[in-house]
């Protein structure tokens, strides 16, 4: 920023040359660079939780205090940058000046030996002097002239090339400041001002508009703002939200955007391909509303304000679902109509719970098989509509749940997927519920039924298992009375119910003889009820453990697989997705932005200066005539040296001797 | 030869130079009219633009390079019997496997590996003229980085056509994924190092810089073979739109103009430690003079930091246009302004307080592994923006 050859009249003081030496500007921009670099390391505004689980409270401290989880927006960084700006500005006022007359000096009228002295000099013996020639030649080479008549007739030709290379240290400079300021204008200073002062709060809750208090809202006429809404589709809105602090601010619009239709259109991979909005504006005006569809990198511009497609969400979405439970001994649903963003009620035998419906995915695309790439020559498979959601106890507790409306193959079976987990972080844990013949739910759901009906268990297994002639009828009742038993372990638990239950009741020498005669009748019961279950399902096919199809057989293995999973599934709740009516929302972000301008004014100075500045070289040569002496001095300075300074000062010298005819 | 003759035969040079000039500018002005007639249906007014600025462009870089003509030629001819090849397929893209131009030479992966090739050789080939003080075999070595970088176009070109061929719906210009950027990044640099070769008039610094190049081969084929990089994905919603083809570009000028820079500081600071050792080194002998090398660096730099500059601005202002906002502080945002101001201390150091030689060398070392993370580091450590894994 200082320049070393800069003749300054007088000295300035010692704080004005601390702040414009380049050691500050220097440290200032290395400075930046390293804020710059924790910015993006730590990750900025993210849940304060979310820091005191990474690091730990005490360091979640430290960090809080330096600012460093709004490096950007620190008063440090603020600072440093105010600093920059003063820097900059203290340099371009002190050599601006210096610079400008540098622009126009020609430096004619030094005396020889000051030429002589310049950095490159040769001095010849000559006849005469045609200044008219010197003149030309040196124009012919690009260089502006002016000449110099001395008392004592000693002529000196001035040639200056690049003079405009002063320019580009003050447009980079300014254009520096320029950009700054347009900054300025769209930061938030003004806010934090007003915050303050008491003006302005900015909310935390998550509580409808019409109850968040005036001193977290912003007028229309609100200088620079930036923030995003979701409008779901046939909806209006003229409010928009922005981010602050640890909450956010609603903003008042001068307009209303209807949302006609959101979509996305997708590649024939099943990757995206746009995002699209139908919007309407009015205005009060407005004489006839403005009807757009807007899209990624296509904003709408109204006035001083864009809106931009920024993202998308589900706009509550009609649901008609049938829940499940999974403990009760008759198949009874219960059917509810809710939406996507509501919440339901839930009273069980087993206790109070809320379902919390999130969200709700049309599609759902996955890599296709190998198998099916070659059946139907698709990259990518929809396993179609899921509901998202969460049933809370009453304590609390969640769990989250991702339950497919359709049934999907696997490994060529059908079944209807469902997800649970009980942290967000954590993947979803699938229970495959086997589809049956008429690929639906129904006799999983019944046979389940069957199993959580010890009374029904028990007529099941007399009707499977008639008393043969040999046994007495004490040992078969206690034979049945086991098997029944064994089925209220394993409803209960699982497999390992029956596991838990040996390793609780029976001496350890005798465990592993038992579990195994155990698991034996289990499977046995198991197999009875399902032979038993599937004959009074189909009458007219006489079902015995004969004839049963492979199907069925299969899906008795795969129904088993499901239920001994059960008990790690949750509350016995089974969600069904009977049919939905789809409303998209979409998120726009709307953004009001007189910085934008001033920056991009000042990002095309920046350009232009920095090429001025490496590309415009300014060049100096003097051809001095001393009539004293009947000499020719050439000089030559250029503002910096290159390696090709000396060559090109040498390859002018040439032509000048040639014009002239100077040997 | 006395003048008049020699008169006579300048003004017959400079009727052919004259000639050549304006065929080449004939020749440029009618390839990009017949593509506009090929392609306007899927232009916007934008784009339009663009090929006009490209076409004022090339003839300009012609004119003022008139390497790159001979370089065109090449590439021209590649590239139409590249698509020729297609068409006689019927434009199909399952061609590449088994046309034999395509299959051997010109589809945009068997140029691509030609191009690496060539890349590598061309180092080796340097290195192996500067100890065997041979002015043969560095012409060897620059006809093949010269080779390279006509393979890498031709490669991209063919692929950007391939990419319209797999499905109209997905055709872009290669310049959208890290592979495809990898391997402008090499045909850019390369390119530079070829026009400094050209005008400090040594081939000493080829193998530096050619070192830089080749470790971008071996991540290109290592993203081939272990990831299927290769494979044309079509654009996520945010990279449709023609910023995308003038805001690369402008990077990679940049980051390559760093490397170049990085590179000769690397051969500075070898020189300079030989002839510390030794003043009568050998090794510093055929390398250029110190001085020449630090202006190299100087020149690079100041390059590079103008196209840089030039593309962070042409980011804004796509950033305001596709995510509503000019800065937003994104992780790659802010690293192309770590390498701004690294840059800028750089040539502030040295233009403001005079300083040259070794602690620049090793700063402009430092430089490359900046401009590296924030080209490369970014997308694998930090998310983003810039990620497009979302909307």
């Amino acid at each position: 920023m200082s320049e070393k050859n800069i003749v300054t009249s007088k000295k300035p003081s010692l704080f004005i040359q601390f702040l414009g030496s380049m050691n500050l500007a220097v440290t200032l921009l290395v400075m930046l660079a390293i804020a710059s670099v924790i910015g993006t390391v730590l990750k900025q505004n993210e849940a304060f939780q979310n820091y005191i689980i990474k690091f730990g409270p005490f360091w979640t401290h430290v960090f809080d205090t330096l600012g460093l989880f709004h490096v950007y927006g620190a008063a440090w960084f603020i600072l440093v940058l105010l600093f920059l700006l003063t820097s900059t500005a203290t340099c371009l006022v002190r050599n601006s000046p210096s610079f400008i007359k540098d622009m126009k000096h020609y430096s004619e009228t030094m005396s020889i030996n000051a030429y002589k002295h310049q950095p490159y000099s040769e001095t010849y013996a000559v006849e005469g002097f045609d200044e008219a020639l010197a003149k030309q030649t040196l124009e012919e080479n690009g260089y502006k002239t002016k000449v110099h008549h001395s008392e004592n007739g000693n002529v000196t030709v001035a040639g200056m090339k690049g003079r405009w290379s002063r320019l580009g240290y003050i447009f980079t400079h300014v254009s520096i400041i320029v950009i700054c300021v347009g900054a300025l204008f769209d930061s938030d200073l003004l806010l934090k001002y007003r915050q303050l002062t008491g003006q302005l709060a900015p909310e935390t809750r998550s509580i409808p508009l019409s109850e968040i208090p005036q001193k977290s809202w912003l007028s229309p006429n609100n200088f620079s703002f930036r923030g995003t809404v979701n409008v779901a589709e046939g909806q209006s809105t003229d409010v928009l939200f922005l981010p602050y602090g640890q909450g956010f601010l609603v903003q008042k619009l001068p307009f209303s955007i209807h949302v006609k239709q959101f979509r996305i259109r997708y590649y024939d991979t099943g990757m995206p391909k746009s995002f699209e909005s139908d919007v309407v504006l009015t205005a009060p005006d407005l004489k006839k509303p403005i009807v757009k569809t807007i899209k990624v990198n296509h904003p709408l511009v109204y006035k001083n304000y864009s809106i931009y497609q920024s993202s998308f969400g589900d706009g509550g979405t009609k649901l008609k679902l049938a829940i499940h439970p999974l403990l009760s001994p008759y198949p009874n649903a219960l059917d509810i109509d809710t939406a996507v963003n509501q919440v339901e009620p839930l009273k069980t035998p087993i206790g109070t719970f809320k379902a919390e419906f999130n969200d709700f995915k049309m599609f759902n695309i996955v890599p296709a098989t190998k198998e099916e790439q070659e059946k139907t020559g698709k990259k990518m498979h929809n396993n179609g509509p899921t509901i998202i959601f969460k049933v809370r106890n009453d304590q609390g507790i969640a769990w989250e749940y991702e339950n497919y409306m359709q049934p999907n193959l696997q490994d060529g079976r059908w079944f209807f997927m469902t997800g649970m987990r009980t942290e967000p972080s954590a993947p979803y844990r699938y229970l495959f519920i086997p589809a049956d013949e008429k690929r639906s739910k129904d006799r999983f759901f019944k046979f389940l039924a069957l199993l959580n009906n010890p009374v029904q268990i028990h007529q099941y297994l007399k009707d499977a298992i008639p008393k043969s002639k040999n046994l007495d009828e004490k040992t078969y009742n206690l034979q049945l009375k086991l098997l029944q038993q064994l089925m209220v372990l394993f409803r209960d638990k699982g497999f390992r119910g029956i596991d838990l239950f040996v390793q609780k009741k029976v001496p350890q020498n005798e465990q592993k003889k038992v579990k195994d005669y155990y698991l034996s009748q289990t499977s046995f019961a198991l197999q009875m009820l399902y032979l038993e279950f599937m004959e009074k399902s189909f009458p007219d096919k006489h079902i015995t453990g004969n004839n049963l199809s492979d199907f069925d057989k299969q899906w008795f293995e795969d129904a088993l697989n499901a239920i001994n999973s059960l008990p790690s599934y949750g509350p016995p709740m089974y969600f069904e997705v009977k049919s939905f009516k789809q409303i998209n929302a979409t998120g726009l972000q709307i953004t009001k932005s007189p910085g934008k301008d001033v920056v991009f004014l000042g990002s095309g100075m920046l350009i232009i200066g920095v090429f001025i500045l490496f590309y415009v070289r300014q060049k100096r040569v003097w051809l001095a005539y001393s009539k004293q002496e009947n000499a020719l001095t050439i000089a030559g300075k250029d503002r910096k040296d290159f390696p090709e300074t000396k060559i090109e000062f040498d390859q002018l010298v040439e032509i000048v001797k040639t014009n002239l005819k100077v040997s | 030869m006395n003048t008049l003759n020699s008169t006579i035969e300048t003004n017959y040079e400079n009727k052919n130079h004259l000639i050549r000039e304006i065929i080449w500018a004939a020749l440029v002005a009618i390839g990009s009219f017949m593509a506009w007639q090929e392609f306007n249906a899927l232009m916007g007014l934008y784009e339009d633009a663009i090929l006009v600025g490209t076409t004022i462009g090339l003839i300009m870089l012609g004119r003022f390079w008139p390497s790159i003509r001979t370089l065109s030629y090449f590439i021209t001819a590649l590239t139409l019997l590249a698509l020729w090849s297609y068409s006689i397929h019927h434009n199909q893209i399952s061609a590449n496997e088994h046309a034999f131009f395509l299959r051997f030479l010109v589809s945009s992966q068997s140029a691509f590996m030609w191009m690496s090739a060539l890349y590598v050789m061309a180092m080796a080939t340097y290195f192996f003229a500067l100890f065997n003080k041979s002015e043969f075999t560095g012409k060897v070595a620059s006809t093949l980085a010269w080779s390279g970088v006509a393979f890498g176009l031709v490669g991209m070109l063919v692929r950007w056509r391939e990419s319209y061929l797999i499905n109209p719906d997905y055709g872009h210009i290669p310049v959208s994924s890290l592979y495809e950027v990898f391997i402008l990044f090499t045909v850019i640099t390369t390119l530079l190092y070829l026009y400094y070769e050209q005008k400090l008039k040594t081939r000493a610094m080829g193998g530096f810089v050619m070192l830089v190049v080749s470790a971008a081969v071996a991540f290109i084929l290592w993203y081939t073979f272990d990831r299927h990089a290769y494979v044309i994905q079509p654009l996520v919603p945010a990279l449709k739109s023609y910023w995308m083809k003038i805001h690369v570009p402008a990077n990679f000028i940049g980051y390559g103009s760093f490397s170049i820079a990085a590179m000769v500081g690397f051969a500075y600071l070898l020189t300079d430690s030989a002839l510390k050792r030794n003043p009568n080194s050998e090794f510093a002998a055929r390398m250029p003079a110190l001085e020449k090398m630090d202006d190299l660096m100087y020149k690079a730099i100041s390059l590079g930091f103008g196209f840089f500059t030039i593309a962070t601005i042409l980011g804004a202002l796509w950033a305001a246009e596709a995510w509503g906002g000019y800065w937003s502080w994104d992780p790659k945002e802010t690293w192309a302004l770590i390498v701004w101001l690294n840059y800028a201390a750089w040539l502030h150091i040295r233009m403001s307080k005079g300083w040259r030689g070794r602690p620049m060398a090793y700063w402009a070392l430092i430089g490359l592994l900046v401009t590296t993370f924030a080209f490369l580091g970014v997308n694998m450590f930090l998310s983003g923006l810039h990620s497009y894994g979302e909307l």
